[in-house]
C-alpha cells in the first residue's frame, strides 16, 4: 500500500537552503528515522511533513493524494515535540483529550479514550495531575499519548528523547518501538543519535547539509556506508588517505590489498571499523606494525589507541573475544582484513544515494 | 522552538495560509491606526500648531503663523528694546532640578536594586509590592507627606527644635553653614522653600521608577561573570567597576534619561517646595494654559520647547552611547 | 557586607515609608488641621470621606469610574496591538506600539496640555468620558507591555502542537493563547487602574474644573490648607494599591512581569 512520499520537496529561507530537493518515501506501518547532525535540515523536513512549514517546491503525497497545501490542522499528523509542548494550563487528561474535544467528540467519550491511552503509556491514574508535577519521562509518555489520541495516519517525533537522561532514553526507545509495532502506524522520528535510530528504525535516512546521504536499513547503513560522511557519522571508523594501485591501495609506504575496483592512481580514502581490525598471529595480507599509545577499558569493550605505520588508529575488542592483552608502550602488528576495508573516492562531491 | 535546532533564522510560518481565520484582521489595524493617530499623535500636533497662534484680548487666542511666541521665549516680549531671559531661566531650572533629582534617584536606587535581585524570589515579590505601591502614590499625596514633614511648624524642624538638635547646631557653629545654604532662618532650620526639599521630593517621586527600570537588567546579570572575575583575583570593588557597571551601562543611562524627561514636567512638587524665582517651565505652562496668565499659545510654545529640550537630551544620550560603543 | 546591605535596604524602606506614614497618621486627627503625631485620634474622618461629605464621595465615585473605565479601555486597545506585534511582528504593529507608548514617555504636562486643546476642539473638555479616554491613552503603554510579555512567554511549539492536533488558528487562540495570557492581561488592567486613580496632571487639564476626582479635589483643597480628610483619601489609595499589587504578586509572577530573569528562582 502507498504510504507517505515526498517528490522534489525543498525549502529555502531567503538565500539559505535548508532542504535541497528531496525524493523520499515512507512505507506504510514502518518506522523511518531521519538521522543527521544538527542543522542538516531534518527538523525542517519533518515540519514540512507535519504542515507546519510550507515547502518552497515539491509535493507531498499521502496514499496517492496530494496534501502539499493542506494546513497542519487538516493533516492531523500526531507530533511529539522536542520540548513535548504540553499545555501547562491543562491537566494530563485534558492534554490527551485535546484533539478529541476540539474535534467535536463529547466530553465523556473523550475522557474515556484519554484514560485508555494513558493506560497504554502506563500512566493510568495520572489523568488529574498538572503537567508541572510530572517527570521528564512521564511528560514524554503524555506527549506520545496525546499525539496518538487522534489516531493519526502518520506519527511524527522530533528529537523525542533529547530531554531525557541517558538511561531513561534507552528504555523509552525500546518501549516506543514496541508500541509503534503494535499499532502498526507509519512513524517518522527525527534524531541526531545514531543509537536511537539503530534501535528503533526499519529504515534510516542519513542527512547532512540539507541533502540525503543514504537511505537504507540500519545494518546496511552500518556495514555498507555509502560515503565517508555516513561511515564517519554512524559508528566509529579509522580513516586513511591513499592512492589506488593495482590490486589495492597505497597508504604512505604501505600497500594494502582491498576489494574495491578503482582506476589506478585515483586518490581515495579508506575506512575500517575498530572492531574489524585485529591484532593476532594469523598470516595473510595487510599487516601493519604499531605501538600502543593508550588503552581505554570500557567494561564490555576495550579500545587500543595505536600509532601505526600508516597513522593513528583504534582497534576494539569486546569482552569474550579472544584478543591480546597489551598495555601502553607495547609493540604489536595490526591486521586489516581486505573485505573489511571500505574504499571511498577522495575529494569527490558527495553523492546522493538511493 | 523546535525549528531553532536546524535553522536559527527560520521564522515560524504556517503552511496553508489559504484560509483567512479572522476576516476582521483587515479592519482592526485600520481602526487601531486611526485611534492611535487621533489620540496619541493629534494632541502633540495641536500643541505645535497652537504654539504659532496669537493671543487676543481676554483669555482668547486665534490661529496664526507667527514666531512671536518663540521669540518671546528666548529674548522676552519687549525685544529688541529690552532682553529678558526669564523663560530661558525657567527652562534652566527645569533642567537643574530634573538633572540632580534623576541622578540622585538612580545612584541611590542602583545599590538597592542590586541587593534586591539577590534576594529570594518570594521576598523580591514582597519588596516589589511595596515599591509599586509607593510608585502609584499620587504626586499630590507625596508632596503632602513631605510638606508635613518639612513644614516649619511640624515634622523635622519641630523635631530639631524639640530634641535640642537646633540648639546643638547653633553651639557647634554649623547652624551658620545651614543658613548660608538657605536651610535655616534665624530661629530654626527650615526646608520650605529650598532646593533641597524640591530635589528630595522629586527624587522621591521617581525613585520607585528607577528601581523598576533597573530591575530587569540587574536581575539578568549573570552571577557567574562576577564569580569568574573573583576567581581571577578581582576584589569586590574591582568586580563592580570592571564587570558589573560596564554591563549595565546602557540601562543605567537609559533609566537616568527617562527619569530626567519625566521630571522635566513636575508640577506640584515645584510649586510647593521651590522658591518662586526658581519656578520651572512646567509651572509657567500651567499658569499660561490654566492659571493666572491665560496665554494658551505661549503656554503651547513653552510645552514645545520643553519637548524639544527633552528630545535633544535623549538623542544626545543616544549619541554619547553610540560613541562609547564605537570606542570599544 | 551583608549587614551593610540589609541596613541600606532598611534605610531605604524607612525613607520610602516616611511621608506615607505621616500622611496616614495625620488622618486620625480629630481637629480640622493636620498634626503629626495626631492630636486626639479619631476615625471620624473616614466617615466624612466615604459617607457624609458629598465633595469627597462624589470625587471618589468619579475616580472609580474613570479608573475602571480607563483600565478596561486601555486593555481593549492594547490587546490587538500586542497580538499583532507578537503574531506578525510587522512594521505597522511596531509603529502602533511605539506611538501608543509615546504619551507615557513624554513629560506628562505636555500631553496634558495637548489633550486639553484636543478636547476643547472636539467638545469633550470637562466631560468625564473624555477623561476616561485620556487616561486610557496615557497609560496604554502599561497593558501593551504586560500583554506582550505574556504573549512572548507562550512557547510557539504549543501552537504547533495544537495545529498538528487539528486546531485552527481560532481554536488555538481560544484554547492556548487566551488562557495563558489572562494573568498578564489582568495585571495590565490593574496597573492602569492604580495609576489612573493617582494621576493628577492630565486629568487636571482635561477635566477643566467641571468635575473632580480625588486627586483633583485634594489639589483644589491645598489652597485652604490640609485637612485630615485628605489624608484619609491617601490611605484609601494606598490600601487599594497594596491590595492590587499583592493580588498581582499572589496570582501572577510579579518578578517576571517586572522583567526578572525567568530561569533563576
Amino acid at each position: 500500500m502507498l504510504g507517505l512520499s515526498l517528490k522534489g520537496v525543498s525549502k529555502s529561507f531567503g538565500h539559505i537552503t535548508a532542504v535541497e530537493p528531496t525524493d523520499l518515501s515512507f512505507p506504510k506501518g514502518e518506522l523511518t528515522a531521519l538521522l543527521g547532525p544538527s542543522g542538516c535540515g531534518k527538523t525542517t523536513l519533518l515540519r514540512m511533513i507535519a504542515g507546519l512549514e510550507a515547502p518552497t517546491r515539491g509535493t507531498i503525497l499521502l496514499g496517492g493524494e496530494d496534501i502539499t497545501t493542506h494546513p497542519a490542522h487538516k493533516r492531523k499528523f500526531g507530533m511529539v515535540f522536542q520540548s513535548f509542548a504540553l499545555f501547562p494550563h491543562y491537566s494530563v487528561r485534558e492534554n490527551v483529550a485535546y484533539s478529541l474535544v476540539i474535534g467535536g467528540m463529547g466530553k465523556a467519550a473523550a475522557c474515556k479514550k484519554a484514560n485508555a491511552l494513558l493506560e497504554t503509556v502506563q500512566l493510568g491514574g495520572f489523568g488529574d495531575r498538572r503537567i508541572g508535577e510530572l517527570s521528564g519521562g512521564q511528560r514524554q509518555r503524555v506527549a506520545i499519548a496525546r499525539a496518538l489520541a487522534q489516531e493519526p495516519e502518520v506519527f511524527l517525533l522530533d528529537e523525542p528523547m533529547s530531554a531525557l537522561d541517558a538511561k531513561l532514553r534507552e528504555e523509552m526507545q525500546v518501549e516506543l518501538r514496541l508500541l509503534q509495532q503494535r499499532l502498526g502506524i507509519t512513524t517518522i522520528v527525527v534524531t541526531h543519535d545514531q543509537r536511537e535510530a539503530m534501535t528503533m528504525a526499519d529504515q534510516i535516512v542519513v542527512m547532512s547539509n540539507g541533502r540525503i546521504e543514504q537511505i537504507a536499513p540500519p545494518q546496511e547503513i552500518y556495514h555498507q556506508p555509502a560515503n565517508t560522511f555516513v561511515a564517519d557519522f554512524i559508528g566509529k571508523a579509522n580513516f586513511f588517505d591513499g592512492i589506488v594501485v593495482e590490486g589495492g591501495v597505497t597508504v604512505g609506504d604501505t600497500h594494502l590489498t582491498t576489494q574495491a575496483n578503482f582506476q589506478s592512481g585515483s586518490p581515495v580514502q579508506i575506512a575500517i571499523r575498530p572492531e574489524r581490525a585485529a591484532m593476532d598471529d594469523e598470516g595473510g595480507a595487510n599487516r601493519v606494525a604499531a605501538k600502543v599509545m593508550f588503552v581505554r577499558d570500557l567494561g564490555p569493550l576495550r579500545e587500543y589507541h595505536l600509532q601505526s605505520d600508516i597513522g593513528p588508529m583504534i582497534v576494539e575488542y569486546a569482552v569474550g573475544e579472544t584478543g591480546p592483552t597489551l598495555s601502553t608502550g607495547d609493540a604489536t602488528t595490526v591486521r586489516l582484513p581486505p573485505e573489511a576495508i571500505q574504499v571511498f573516492p577522495r575529494a569527490a562531491p558527495k553523492s546522493q544515494a538511493a | 522552538m523546535t525549528v531553532a535546532d536546524d535553522i536559527p533564522l527560520a521564522k515560524p510560518a504556517r503552511a496553508g495560509k489559504a484560509t483567512q481565520p479572522f476576516p476582521i484582521r483587515r479592519v482592526v489595524p485600520g481602526v487601531l491606526t486611526t485611534l492611535i493617530v487621533v489620540f496619541c499623535v493629534a494632541p502633540f500636533l495641536l500643541v505645535l500648531a497652537i504654539s504659532f497662534g496669537r493671543k487676543v484680548d481676554g483669555a482668547a487666542w486665534v490661529w496664526d503663523l507667527t514666531f512671536e511666541n518663540y521669540q518671546r521665549f528666548f529674548v522676552g516680549v519687549l525685544w529688541p528694546d529690552e532682553i529678558t531671559l526669564l523663560y530661558l531661566q525657567q527652562l534652566y531650572y527645569s533642567f537643574y532640578f530634573a538633572v540632580i533629582a534623576s541622578l540622585l534617584a538612580v545612584l541611590t536606587a542602583l545599590p538597592f536594586t542590586l541587593l534586591l535581585t539577590r534576594l529570594k524570589r518570594s521576598t523580591q515579590a514582597m519588596w516589589l509590592v511595596f515599591i509599586l505601591s509607593s510608585l502609584a502614590m499620587s504626586e499630590v499625596f507625596i508632596v503632602m507627606g513631605w510638606d508635613i514633614l518639612l513644614s516649619n511648624n511640624s515634622g523635622l524642624p519641630k523635631l530639631f527644635r524639640e530634641t535640642g538638635l537646633t540648639a546643638w547646631l547653633k553651639d557647634v557653629g554649623w547652624f551658620q553653614t545651614l543658613r548660608d545654604w538657605g536651610l535655616a532662618n534665624p530661629r530654626n532650620v527650615k526646608f520650605k522653600t529650598s532646593d533641597f526639599a524640591t530635589v528630595l521630593t522629586m527624587s522621591y517621586l521617581v525613585w520607585p521608577y528607577a528601581v523598576i527600570l533597573l530591575y530587569p537588567a540587574l536581575s539578568r546579570l549573570d552571577p557567574s561573570l562576577a564569580e569568574a572575575a573573583r576567581t581571577m583575583g578581582a576584589g569586590r570593588w574591582t568586580v563592580t567597576r570592571t564587570v558589573t557597571l560596564p554591563s549595565i551601562r546602557l540601562p543605567l543611562l537609559g533609566t537616568t534619561l527617562l527619569l530626567f524627561v519625566f521630571l522635566l514636567g513636575t508640577y506640584v512638587a515645584v510649586t510647593v517646595f521651590a522658591a518662586p524665582e526658581k519656578h520651572t517651565t512646567a509651572v509657567a505652562i500651567y499658569s499660561n494654559v490654566r492659571g493666572a496668565n491665560l496665554n494658551a499659545p505661549f503656554g503651547a510654545t513653552q510645552a514645545i520647547m520643553l519637548l524639544i529640550a527633552a528630545s535633544t537630551c535623549l538623542s544626545l544620550g543616544h549619541l554619547l552611547n553610540r560613541k562609547a560603543e564605537g570606542a570599544r | 557586607m551583608r549587614v551593610f546591605g540589609m541596613l541600606y535596604m532598611g534605610l531605604v524602606a524607612l525613607v520610602l515609608a516616611l511621608p506615607i506614614v505621616v500622611v496616614c497618621g495625620a488622618a486620625l486627627n480629630s481637629g480640622r488641621s493636620m498634626f503629626f503625631p495626631p492630636v486626639d485620634p479619631t476615625f471620624e474622618r473616614f466617615g466624612e470621606f466615604f459617607v457624609s461629605e458629598p465633595v469627597w464621595t462624589v470625587a471618589l465615585w468619579n475616580s472609580v469610574i474613570v479608573a475602571t473605565s480607563a483600565a478596561s479601555l486601555a486593555v481593549l486597545m492594547a490587546w490587538p496591538i500586542a497580538y499583532m506585534l507578537w503574531s506578525t511582528g510587522s512594521n505597522i504593529s511596531k509603529t502602533l506600539a511605539g506611538l501608543g507608548s509615546l504619551p507615557f514617555a513624554v513629560p506628562p504636562i505636555v500631553f496634558g496640555v495637548g489633550l486639553g486643546f484636543f478636547w476643547a476642539f472636539t467638545g469633550g473638555l470637562g466631560e468625564i468620558w473624555a477623561g476616561i479616554i485620556s487616561h486610557a491613552i496615557l497609560l496604554l503603554a502599561l497593558p501593551l507591555v504586560t500583554i506582550s510579555i505574556g504573549l512572548q512567554s507562550i512557547d510557539r511549539s504549543l501552537l504547533d502542537a495544537a495545529a498538528t492536533m487539528g486546531a485552527t488558528d481560532q481554536v488555538a487562540f481560544r484554547t492556548v493563547v487566551l488562557p495563558q495570557t489572562v494573568p498578564y492581561t489582568i495585571s495590565g488592567f490593574f496597573f492602569v487602574l492604580v495609576l489612573s486613580f493617582n494621576e493628577f496632571i492630565v486629568i487636571f487639564f482635561v477635566s477643566a474644573s467641571s468635575y473632580a476626582t480625588v486627586t483633583l479635589q485634594i489639589f483644589n483643597s491645598l489652597r485652604n490648607g490640609y485637612t485630615p480628610t485628605m489624608a484619609v483619601a491617601a490611605i484609601t489609595f494606598l490600601a487599594v494599591s497594596i491590595l492590587v499589587f499583592s493580588a498581582v504578586a499572589r496570582w501572577g509572577d510579579l518578578p517576571r512581569l517586572m522583567g526578572a530573569d525567568q530561569t533563576r528562582k
